[in-house]
């Protein structure tokens, strides 16, 4: 609840700032941006899954008019440090790898060469000169395979293609399995599918002559962490170079130090939880590691601060997580722009993107749960199987979301106790990357469990998740897993207004009389919630400490009056630039128009490591900028007072006009306080900011049910959806609009995982689904309407927003899965896959035989 | 742009305005609208005809500016996402209604969709909400699940309407 303001703003669905520029074709995209003179890239990729490369001859390439030269991977290892992953477990082996391939490939896409020329057309005609001699090696296509002991290892020093293997218990998990009633089993597979926006990833990196640094301009979720892993992995040198520059310059060395000792003095007690076993592990398998941290990091210090890319972003056409990677092709287009001082363009097309730009959900659970006859659930005892492919993301990989899946397994339900145990497998195939919702395979698998456990007992659907779910009057409440269910938790609320207007009696009654018909209808519940951003204890839980727990923002009050809020989030179509400029325009009396939100820019927005994602921007990016933009407007009103010969107490903001309360005619502008505070000069040096960094403050979950109402064609096999239901729960809506495009969107992407997107590979791992006719996403013929019904449960908590961009894609797949099953259980068919195009359906009903 | 290969001159009407100029034959109607006339709200998803968002009004028909090679369009009348805007730079009621109905999130589709939309509502002032439904259905969004962009359409319908009804009153 906002209490200073009247909030006029906040709660509407104001018209987008967007739009301007995005419906007129003014919009600047990456692909949109030319400079002077650019060479533009393309990238000779591997045709085959795994192979050895034996010789690479580019002469003939870089003999062709255009071309400006062609970069080999032995040539890129020279001149830069590899990838390096941040998120390290004990136990597991993180393979490091360079922009380019050097002496093997390990996925179809693999990049091998790079080529430099005067256009992307003779770019693409050079690719065509390179002869690569290639030895085929054994791939790694399944889950299967990877687990072979015999099988060829994708990465030879971890051994085996298990990366990691481990296993965590909660509870008593042999006396719940003892004490219940009965056991049932089953295993879930999800496939691969990709997030595949609109716009492809792309970059270009800037060269500027008169001081020899590049900016470098991406469609990237993260300004910051690019600038600095570019900063990492860019202008290689060694250990010793960069001691030598560090002596030389003392200052640089000294506040480093002073840095680093003010970071762990902050973040004692979370560093104090951080132990290195991960580390120990990786160093241990791979020695050379050390050497590869030490120039990446004692490099990355050495550099003077204004000599590292500064990144900058501006339109980006949709990511879902895929562009929060630092890529291989973005080190490598920088790296090759300082050592050519050239400005370079890179623009993946399709098929790339397609191949290497991202894919998710590969993996498989085994789950047996405890039950008891009279439908409680006492424990979940899970084995998950994730396949990474070949290369972990940058600079999070897979792993961590591994992590992220146990910990919201037990959903809201009372479990007394819970097993899980890991596995992470390489296997030849895309990057495994963040997908809406990276852990969703776990509400998935327990809301598919739930109504196999409900069938078996005898139970509806709705009943064992009542009979399970916990109340809102047993709040709070520690999940088996460790994070706090807050006072917020509606997601049992969510469930009951679903059930309710579901109205359940009436659809088995129209189930019933459709089945006489021979038509097959079905319906299908799924409830989550999700962090976003979670509770304080929930990061605890996940990683120990909170480094990169807080978002900021910085409110300055510019010279004609506006005001302009910076932020380090990076929208991709949320619309936070209106969103925010609602929220600081509500805080601080003025329209939104006269609130700039400005992002994408390293040299001018606030510090932050984490980009956008994981749902952060709602509650925290909406803290920080609420409580900068009430600060800035205390300092206004302060100077205004000063101005009216008024007490601060008396003034009051009408539509940008400070006044005494009830006297609008005696009043002073925001230009006039910009134009006082810029003659006085002062300690802001003339001018009125501020900044705050908001952790999230009791941070907190959204939450929903979905109900999937279905008719499958056994003539055809195609699943229709003739209704769609979400009540969900995100805490206070800043713009209902948006936040309804958020939830739609998340709904069509999972329509799309289940009845249609597949990243197909066949058995010797070669990629099957390289155009848009091969990977299928649906058009406005298959997707339903959705109805969104919202909960907003009280609170007085300050900035009470939540995430609500990843939901849609968490609670869709089960819902329709659900459904699908429901549809057709009177023929004996139960469903543990994830993906049901229509052939798969008819060969599940048995209309026609299984391949 | 740096020339390879052979070229050859075509002349055009893009937005209204007349255009001659030397196209290298290899490239599409889309990489000259985008590159040569910097006209760069015509977006690149796919580049093999099926997202839709290079869509481009070409004669009066929705022409995949991906699929065409520029010499193809010789002597045509090209409208892009840009010759949309009325001529003050205001949203015109086409594209006033995707903002007044939120149709898009990150828009990057968006070129393709509005020109879609116009021809639609060029041939069916009025069309029903499963012509819509079809008339759209060419055309891919990853953001929106295509709900508000149908909603868009019929909003420019009505502000259409209420307009007419205003012409003929005054």
């Amino acid at each position: 609840m906002r209490a200073s303001v009247a909030g006029r703003f906040v709660g509407s669905s104001v018209t987008r700032v967007e739009d301007q520029r995005l419906l007129t074709g003014k919009g600047s995209f990456i692909a949109d941006m030319t400079l002077p003179g650019m060479l533009h890239a393309a990238f000779l990729r591997s045709p085959m899954p795994h192979a050895r490369i034996n010789s690479i001859d580019v002469s003939a390439a870089r003999r062709l008019p255009g071309v400006y030269t062609v970069v080999t991977g032995e040539e890129m290892k020279a001149r830069t440090n590899p990838l390096l992953n941040f998120a390290m477990f004990d136990g597991l082996y993180i393979p490091h790898y360079w922009a380019l391939a050097t002496d093997r490939v390990r996925m179809v896409g693999d990049p091998v060469a790079l080529v430099l020329a005067t256009s992307r057309h003779v770019a693409e005609d050079a690719l065509e000169l390179i002869e690569v001699d290639y030895e085929p090696l054994e791939a790694v296509a399944t889950i299967e395979q990877a687990l072979e002991p015999s099988r060829t290892t994708v990465w030879d020093k971890a051994g085996s293609n298990v990366l990691l293997d481990t296993s965590q218990q909660y509870g008593d998990v042999e006396g719940a399995f003892a004490a219940a009633d009965r056991v049932i089993t089953r295993t879930f597979t999800s496939h691969r599918h990709s997030n595949q926006p609109m716009e492809t990833r792309g970059c270009v990196a800037e060269f500027e002559q008169t001081t020899g640094e590049v900016t470098f301009h991406s469609a990237t979720q993260n300004t910051h962490g690019l600038k600095w892993y570019l900063g990492m992995t860019t202008k290689r040198q060694t250990v010793p170079q960069s001691a030598a520059w560090l002596l030389k310059h003392r200052d640089r060395l000294q506040r480093f130090v002073a840095g680093a000792r003010a970071f762990m003095s902050e973040n004692k007690e979370s560093l104090g939880e951080t132990d290195n076993s991960g580390m120990k592990y990786l160093v241990k398998k791979d020695p050379t590691i050390l050497r590869h941290m030490a120039r990446s990091f004692v490099g990355l210090v050495a550099k003077d601060r204004t000599r590292l890319p500064e990144v900058k972003a501006r339109d980006i056409g949709g990511a879902f997580g895929c562009k929060g990677v630092f890529s291989r092709e973005e080190v490598a287009v920088c790296a090759m722009a300082l050592e050519f001082g050239q400005s370079i363009k890179w623009i993946e097309d399709r098929n790339e993107h397609l191949l290497v730009g991202g894919q998710a959900r590969d993996e498989q659970m085994k789950i047996s749960a405890a039950v008891n006859d009279d439908g409680e659930v006492l424990a979940f005892r899970v084995h998950l199987t994730l396949a990474e492919g070949a290369y972990p993301a940058a600079p999070i990989a897979a792993p961590i979301f591994a992590v992220i899946m146990k910990v919201m397994m037990p959903g809201t339900y009372r479990l007394r106790a819970f097993e899980f145990n890991t596995r992470i497998v390489a296997t030849n195939k895309g990057p495994y990357v963040a997908y809406r919702g990276p852990w969703a395979v776990e509400t998935w698998v327990r809301e598919r469990m739930l109504d196999v456990i409900a069938r078996e007992l005898g139970m509806t659907p709705a009943e064992i998740r009542l009979r399970n779910m916990v109340t809102m009057d047993e709040l709070p409440r520690k999940m088996v897993t460790g994070p706090t269910l807050d006072v917020r938790m509606s997601a049992r609320t969510t469930l009951e207004r679903a059930i309710e207007i579901a109205d359940l009696d009436r659809f088995r009654a129209e189930q019933e009389a459709a089945r006489a018909e021979g038509r097959h209808l079905g319906i299908g519940i799924a409830t989550y919630h999700e962090a976003a951003p979670g509770p304080p204890d929930f990061a605890d839980n996940v990683m120990a400490g909170g480094f990169i727990s807080a978002e900021p923002a910085r409110t300055v009050l510019e010279p004609d009056g506006s005001v302009s809020v910076y932020i380090q989030q990076m929208p991709h179509g949320q619309s936070h630039e209106t969103t925010f400029g609602q929220v600081a325009a509500d805080e601080l009396g003025v329209s939104p128009e006269q609130v700039h939100v400005k992002f994408g820019d390293t040299s001018v927005t606030p510090f932050g490591i984490a980009g956008t994602g994981g749902s952060r921007a709602g509650a925290m990016t909406g803290g920080a900028v609420t409580f900068s933009s009430r600060e800035l407007r205390s300092h206004i009103l302060d100077r205004a007072a000063d101005l009216l010969e008024a007490s601060v107490e008396d003034l009051e903001i009408t539509d940008g006009a400070i006044h005494v309360a009830g006297v609008p005619s005696i009043a002073v502008t925001f230009a006039d306080v910009a134009t006082a505070v810029a003659r006085d000069g002062g300690p802001g040096g003339g001018k009125l900011e501020t900044k705050h960094d908001y952790d999230g403050g009791e941070g907190g979950w959204a939450m929903a049910t979905h109900v999937c109402w279905v008719e499958v064609d056994l003539e055809t096999g195609f699943v229709k959806i003739p209704r769609y239901v979400v009540v969900e729960d995100c805490g206070e809506l800043i713009n209902p609009a948006i936040v309804e495009g958020q939830v739609r969107g998340g709904v069509a992407q999972g329509v799309g995982a289940v009845l249609y997107e597949r990243a197909a590979y066949d058995d010797d791992a070669n990629f099957q689904a390289g155009t848009f006719m091969d990977y299928l996403i649906p058009t406005s013929m298959e997707i339903p309407e959705i109805e969104i019904h919202h909960v907003e449960t009280p609170s007085e908590i300050a900035a009470n927003y939540r995430g609500v961009g990843e939901g849609g894609m968490i609670g869709s797949p089960p819902a329709i899965t659900n459904a699908i099953e429901d549809a057709l259980a009177h023929l004996g068919v139960t469903i543990t896959e994830q993906h049901l195009p229509p052939s798969r359906i008819l060969e599940l009903a048995g209309v026609i035989p299984a391949v | 742009m740096s020339q390879h290969g052979e070229t050859a001159d075509i002349s055009v009407v893009v937005n209204g305005e007349a255009w001659t100029h030397t196209v290298e034959v290899r490239r599409t109607l889309a990489d000259v609208l985008r590159d040569d006339l910097r006209l760069t709200g015509t977006h690149l998803g796919c580049e093999q005809g099926v997202c839709g968002a290079c869509t481009v009004e070409l004669d009066g028909a929705a022409v995949r500016s991906c699929l065409m090679l520029a010499v193809q369009a010789d002597g045509a009348a090209i409208t892009t996402i840009e010759g949309l805007t009325n001529v003050d730079g205001s949203l015109s009621t086409l594209q006033a209604g995707f903002r007044d109905a939120h149709g898009f999130q990150c828009a990057f589709c968006a070129p393709g969709f509005l020109i879609t939309a116009k021809l639609l509502l060029d041939e069916n002032p009025a069309p029903s909400r499963e012509e819509i439904r079809e008339a759209i259905s060419g055309n891919l969004c990853r953001c929106t699940g295509y709900e508000s962009i149908i909603a868009s359409i019929e909003q420019v319908v009505r502000s259409a309407s209420q307009a007419d009804t205003t012409e003929v009153n005054s």
